[in-house]
């Protein structure tokens, strides 16, 4: 038995496969058999999957071989078989991976290094002592039996005898706890819940008179009011929209100084789309929709468009294939939990799609780029605007690159838009014809009606100056340059309302228009705008004449020269732009400049046709993927571990049933979020405590089978806002343009609105792991020294326990009652006896130790700050401050 | 992230067999975890011969020509093109493959074939001979503990190869792991005061890869690079005291915090988590003294301070950077990362112009600091344990680019090591005669990570992590030939 466990110690460290397979040499012939099964499941197995399985095992099977289990090894392909069990040098699959000639040797070039000496020792040992493998090894199932991409069917909820677990849920999981003999814990107690369900719902902490009202609601439904006033609450819509935000991978826009390099300007109105979208309990196959397809569905709609934000996040600026690169990736991840990223340079290795299925699903964003349309009131898109996505080249065409290197593109075979085969249903896409004010985005209303206002303006302040300066005294020279000014100004605006009329004949507005008539049109818009150039032109040389004047007059040296210099300089560009602006009007092939820019009328419906068939009732992965997010986001883990991996490498999840009921409860209900949320929160096993006893420990060591809640520390954005809501100082605002991020520690927005983008987010919620903007499709909760030094020295907890303090010392005279008012607004329960002694102790200490008379011997460069303060009151902050750095001011029980 | 698992089991048993939570039995338990979790990755370590890694890294391309690889025949060719030399085959070279593009910059990133000649002298030095520019004398007095690589290759020949440097990744296939994050990662801590990967200089531009060259990416951010700034004043986010808090004040605080967690503790035993908050308290109160302690520079003599370079203009910073690196490594932490010359874009030693007057200066703000550190590590027994590392993202084409300066060249370029058991005073791997393409012993990045991460201790083969597989490549593989037997 000594040698066995020897050699089980050597097979564990697969990294010495062939020192491991020469001792087994060494073994009596009846442990080598066994021995021999043991280096085929622990190295033989395992180097055979990474180096062999993509192209000779379930998903695929090159020459009809499969080497993913030994039945299957012996087996062999095509051409006969592949392994002679003791006989090394008769073994084709040892000769294919030991040739040197590069046409006969496995794996082939490009698909992988070929096998080290090591390896192919390893393979050689194991087939001499007989290729033995375990009886019992299962044949890995093929992609048609794979359970992700079965269609969700509802499954029956299990009869449980008792009543108390009769809830979907519940019934599900305690059949699973009957079947693995698990005892669930107990029910935590109303004070854990609130907290629990209003960080789960709000990301807020609960007030005490909201537990107070749950508390002394003796009523049946307390605890479905209490989940019902939470979803109600506007601050829903800002807490899972963080989530949603971090799988569909929301950032503001990043750069070098002004220059845009990733996402857009104002993509925050996406943001704002989200919250409203949630708060509103819009469909979630509504939501997917809208975001990959609401220029086509409601082109006009501004309210809609902004959701496309989820593509316009995906904007590069230097590189169009990382662009598209990452609208592919992150379109199959967040919704259907797909890979298909892997299929980018060659076939995926584990799931049945091609690499031209990549180039395919590409091809239904390729038309796309993304724009910034004017909103009403403001015409500069610096300060505001809609981004939002279009199809700007309907007919661009999609190639493979060969092995994914965009130097190759393969143009004799264009790709056509389609979905991977393997997912099922139909994609037909339809092309769309846009409402006219959709590719002329210019002729809307309130951009007519603000530029002509603008215009107009001119026109009046310059009549106004005129009349001032006629009225002041009389003199008709000096309103010279005035009257000038009124010219132009009354030349600019006929010439926009001349290439606004152009404008709409060629948009077809005007009913009853000829070739002809239009062409007049065109031909006055052009007349007016080089008027309206010229006149500018002139006024702005007499401008720099008068500017010389002026300069020259100047009676001290060197400032006049220095004057004259630059008066000349500015003249004589003005002249140069003067004699330009004539020849131009003088030239007879000159066109009007339209008022905007026009955009293709049609759009292709690729992007419709995809979203269509993402929310389809048959697509087997959308519901079941969201499911597992929403999940997640409430218990703190999801039920498929892999949240963005949907594929042949995820196995079947221990609560496959459950996760199929509420993917099918989901689709019904109209894809309604606050009716999954509703479901969940009223059972049972969400209400769990989240004690463990020695027996669930035991039984249910890392809480898989959801005997009892998980201890969770609460998001960054949480901890942050919990700070601020304490402190009684958290500005309720919803909406709008991000808060600088350097301003976070200031700021007293809710943390959602904090700018977030690669190189700018606010460095206290990166350090409790906020989302990294790139790619977050679930949150890690670290726990590092840079935390606690962030909630011990920041200004902003030392600034909010002063102020929680002040608002609670105006309750509170008492201490006794000043410290358990403390711990139910920060730690949402009453401190224990032994906490209210240590917490008495303190504050009559450190009042004393504050004193006065006491200070004069606090060391010397320390701040002493804040001699406003009274010593109890000092005291009192310096609780709440450690309340604050309390581990569980930061944790959900 | 992870804490490990056996954290409560232990508790439960201290619990079971009625020991109490005394301030004196909680703080040898918090010892006991750390050296705990340490365990967890004693399978992966191998002997160590490094303790630390000191590594520096010149940002925007130092030229390999004016520095540690001479090619004479560049002046014998001065002024003609590549294929009018003897070496025409160069530019047919399978190597030039290599290159990948993240964005087409119509400016820079050429092939240039105008031969430009060396723009600063070669000399040997020490008893090995290695052959040194002037402009980097000091470094040269070390020659004999240098290890030149004359042999790097990468792929990016933009700025993207800052990153590629740290990663092993080309800038495009997004971020991962670092170098310093990985040995952090694979290692634990010498020192409870101080975190184990620090960050000193303004790092990498945000256009090739900025913070993410020392980040951990997916191995978690407890193994991020931690910046240091050489101010003594603000070296650390929120290390400082707030001015509307006493020292005394602070202290009554982490004491009532410490009770108060103490019987939550009590309460729930199986709570892993709060087991490390409450140690990460504890090390955050020893860094509020130790961090500022470490950057204190007045705790060294006067000479010392002076052989850095320290007070002197140019060298001023990069001299404290230098020497809170070695007082860094003397304390234990594990990988300290010094960036040179960032400038908010490429970088300052990407010397498209003027190569002569901008390498010259920059050598000038480096070079004394280095031999510095090099020779305090070496006085003071250090430098066996230590690892230094000199290391920029690509070198600098053989031909002329604006008559005075020289292009992005990922096809060859050099770095060096010394200390921490690398063989002292040779020249490894070499570039063709015209500095072109590395020839003999050619090295991609992932090779001096797996140089340095052998040195330290760690199995490169076993530093991967569930659901992340890693590329044959990303491991590289250590240079065995420069290892000091």
């Amino acid at each position: 038995m000594f040698l066995e466990s020897v050699v089980n110690q050597l097979l564990r460290d697969t990294i010495r496969p062939a020192a491991a397979a020469v001792l087994c040499v060494l073994l009596l012939p009846a442990e080598s058999s066994r021995a021999g099964s043991e280096i085929y499941t622990n190295a033989v197995r395992p180097l055979l999957a990474e180096k062999c399985v993509s192209c000779h095992g379930a998903v695929r099977q090159q020459s009809g071989l499969r080497l993913d289990a030994g039945s299957l090894i012996l087996q062999g392909g095509d051409s006969g078989a592949v392994v002679v069990p003791g006989q090394p040098e008769e073994s084709e699959l040892l000769l294919r991976v030991t040739a040197d000639d590069p046409d006969l040797r496995m794996p082939p070039e490009g698909d992988g290094e070929p096998l080290t000496r090591e390896q192919t020792d390893l393979l050689t040992e194991w087939i001499r002592s007989g290729a033995a493998f375990p009886e019992d090894e299962p044949i890995p199932e093929g992609p048609s039996s794979h359970w992700a991409w079965q269609p969700v069917r509802r499954p029956a909820v299990p009869d449980v005898s008792d009543p108390d677990w009769s809830h979907p849920i519940d019934a599900f999981v305690f059949r699973s706890w009957q079947e693995h003999g698990i005892a669930p814990a107990a029910m935590a107690d109303r004070r854990t819940l609130l907290r629990r369900a209003s960080f789960d719902l709000i990301g807020l902490p609960p007030t005490r008179e909201q537990m107070a009202a749950l508390l002394n609601d003796r009523s049946d439904h307390a605890w479905e009011r209490a989940v019902d006033r939470l979803l109600a609450s506007p601050h829903h819509g800002e807490r899972w929209a963080r989530h949603w935000m971090d799988v569909w991978r929301y950032s503001d826009w990043d750069g070098y100084k002004m220059a845009v390099r990733g996402s857009q300007r104002h993509i925050w109105h996406w943001r704002d789309w989200i919250v409203r979208s949630l708060n509103a309990d819009r469909g979630y196959d509504r939501m997917v929709t809208e975001m990959l397809a609401g220029d086509e569905l409601a082109p006009e709609d501004p309210n809609v468009l902004a959701a496309t934000g989820f593509l316009v996040r995906n904007y590069h600026n230097s590189n169009r294939n990382i662009w598209l690169d990452a609208t592919v990736e992150h379109t199959a991840k967040a919704f259907l939990a797909t890979t298909i990223n892997c299929a980018r340079c060659h076939d995926h290795k584990y799931d049945p799609i091609d690499q031209r299925e990549y180039y395919a699903f590409r091809a239904i964003f390729e038309p796309h780029h993304v724009r910034t349309d004017r909103l009403p009131g403001q015409a500069d898109l610096m300060q505001d605007g809609l981004p939002r996505a279009f199809d700007a080249s309907p007919d661009a065409e999609t190639y493979v690159y060969i092995r994914g290197n965009e130097k190759h593109p393969d143009k004799d075979h264009p790709v056509s838009p389609a979905v991977p085969v393997v997912l099922g249903g139909s994609y037909e896409p339809a092309e769309v014809w846009l409402p006219v004010f959709a590719s002329w985005p210019s002729l809307r209303d309130f951009v007519v009606e603000e530029d002509l206002e603008r215009a107009q303006q001119q026109v009046r302040a310059a009549e106004a100056k005129v009349a001032t300066l006629t009225g002041a005294d009389g003199a008709e020279a000096s309103s010279g340059p005035a009257q000038e000014a009124l010219h132009v100004a009354r030349l600019k605006l006929a010439s926009l309302q001349a290439r606004l009329e152009a404008d709409r004949g060629r948009a077809g507005l005007l009913p009853d228009s000829t070739p002809a008539l239009q062409k007049a049109r065109e031909q006055t818009a052009l007349q007016k705008e080089q008027e309206y150039r010229v006149a500018a032109a002139e006024l702005n040389v007499h401008r720099k004449q008068a500017g010389l004047e002026a300069a020259r007059s100047i009676d001290t040296e060197p400032e006049r020269k220095k004057a004259i210099q630059k008066a000349e300089k500015e003249l004589s560009t003005a002249q140069k732009e003067l004699e330009k602006v004539r020849q131009d009007a003088a030239k007879d092939d000159q066109k009007y400049t339209p008022t905007g820019k026009h955009y293709p009328a049609r759009s292709t419906g690729r992007r419709t046709a995809l979203a269509r068939w993402i929310v389809s009732r048959n697509n087997p992965l959308t519901a079941r993927v969201a499911v597992n997010d929403i999940w997640m986001w409430h218990f703190g883990a999801p039920l498929v571990e892999n949240v963005f991996d949907f594929g042949m490498r995820t196995a079947r999840p221990e609560h496959a049933e459950l996760l199929d009921w509420l993917a099918a409860e989901f689709m019904e209900h109209g894809w309604s979020m606050k009716h999954l949320h509703r479901v969940i929160l009223t059972s049972r096993v969400w209400r769990l405590s989240s004690e463990v006893t020695a027996d669930s420990a035991e039984a249910d060591p890392d809480g898989r089978f959801l005997s009892r809640a998980r201890v969770q520390r609460i998001d960054a954005e949480c901890v942050r806002d919990s700070i601020l809501a304490v402190a009684g100082t958290l500005d309720r605002t919803m909406g709008g343009p991000v808060v600088p991020f350097r301003e976070a520690d200031e700021s007293t927005r809710r943390s959602l609105y904090i700018e977030h983008a690669y190189e700018k987010q606010a460095t206290m919620l990166v350090l409790f792991d906020a989302a990294s903007p790139n790619e977050c499709y679930r949150r890690s909760t670290s726990v590092i020294p840079q935390q606690a030094l962030a909630m011990v020295n920041s200004d902003l907890t030392v600034r909010s326990a002063r102020q929680a303090a002040e608002r609670l010392s105006q309750e509170a005279a008492d201490a006794d009652r000043f410290i358990e008012r403390a711990f139910l607004e920060l730690l949402s329960r009453p401190p224990n006896p032994e906490e209210q002694a240590a917490c008495r102790e303190f504050l009559l200490q450190q009042t004393d130790e504050l004193q006065p008379n006491r200070q004069a011997v606090s060391e010397a460069g320390s701040g002493s700050g804040q001699t406003d303060m009274s010593p109890e009151q000092r005291a009192r902050r310096n609780l709440v401050h450690v309340l604050i750095n309390h581990n569980d001011f930061i944790t959900v029980r | 992230m992870s804490v490990p698992g056996s954290v409560a089991t232990r508790r439960q048993v201290m619990l079971r067999s009625g020991l109490g939570f005394g301030t004196t039995v909680l703080a040898s338990m918090l010892q006991r975890d750390a050296a705990a979790s340490d365990a967890l990755s004693a399978a992966a370590r191998i002997a160590p011969r490094a303790k630390s890694v000191i590594w520096l890294f010149m940002i925007g391309g130092a030229s390999h020509l004016e520095s540690f690889d001479p090619k004479p025949a560049l002046n014998r060719y001065a002024g003609k093109t590549i294929d009018e030399t003897p070496h025409a085959d160069i530019l047919k070279s399978p190597y030039l493959e290599n290159e990948r593009v993240v964005a087409f910059d119509p400016n820079n990133g050429f092939v240039r074939t105008e031969c430009f000649p060396l723009q600063t002298r070669f000399r040997p030095h020490g008893e090995s001979g290695l052959e040194i520019s002037d402009w980097w004398p000091h470094v040269a007095s070390c020659a004999d503990d240098l290890c030149l690589i004359r042999s790097m290759w990468t792929e990016d020949s933009n700025h993207g190869a800052q990153l590629q440097f740290h990663t092993g990744r080309h800038r495009v296939d997004g971020f991962f792991p670092t170098i310093g994050s990985w040995a952090a990662w694979g290692l634990g801590t010498l020192n409870e005061n101080l975190p184990e990967f620090v960050v000193m200089g303004t790092p990498v531009a945000d256009c090739c890869g900025g913070q993410e060259a020392h980040r951990a990416n997916y191995l978690g951010p407890q193994y991020d690079g931690v910046p240091l700034s050489v101010d003594p004043h603000n070296s650390m986010p929120y290390v400082s005291r707030d001015p509307q808090m006493q020292a005394r004040e602070q202290q009554a605080e982490f004491d009532l915090l410490r009770r108060l967690h103490t019987m939550t503790a009590h309460q729930y035993p199986d709570d892993t988590a709060l087991t490390a908050r409450i140690r990460s308290y504890e090390l955050a109160f020893r860094m509020q003294t130790a961090v500022p302690e470490v950057v204190d520079l007045s705790q060294e003599t006067a000479a010392v301070q002076a052989a850095y370079g320290v007070g002197q203009k140019e060298t001023d910073v990069f001299g404290r950077q230098m020497l809170t690196a070695r007082r860094l490594a003397e304390r234990g932490v594990r990988f300290i990362q010094v960036y040179h010359g960032s400038n908010g874009g490429a970088g300052s030693w990407d010397a498209h112009s003027n190569l002569r007057r901008g390498h010259a200066r920059l050598c000038r703000q480096v070079d004394q600091p280095i031999g510095a550190l090099l020779k305090d590590l070496r006085q003071r027994g250090l430098l066996d344990e230590t690892l230094v590392v000199w290391a920029t993202e690509f070198g600098r084409t053989p031909g002329s680019q604006h008559t005075s300066g020289r292009d992005h060249h990922p096809y060859g370029f050099s770095v060096w090591m010394a200390g921490g058991g690398i063989r002292g005073g040779i020249a490894h791997g070499a570039t063709d005669e015209l500095g072109f393409h590395a020839v003999e012993d050619r090295h991609y990045v992932t090779d001096i990570h797996a140089t340095v991460l052998h040195q330290l201790g760690l199995d490169v083969r076993r530093l991967q992590v569930p659901g992340r597989k890693r590329l044959e490549r990303d491991f590289g593989t250590p240079i065995h030939g420069i290892i000091d037997a």
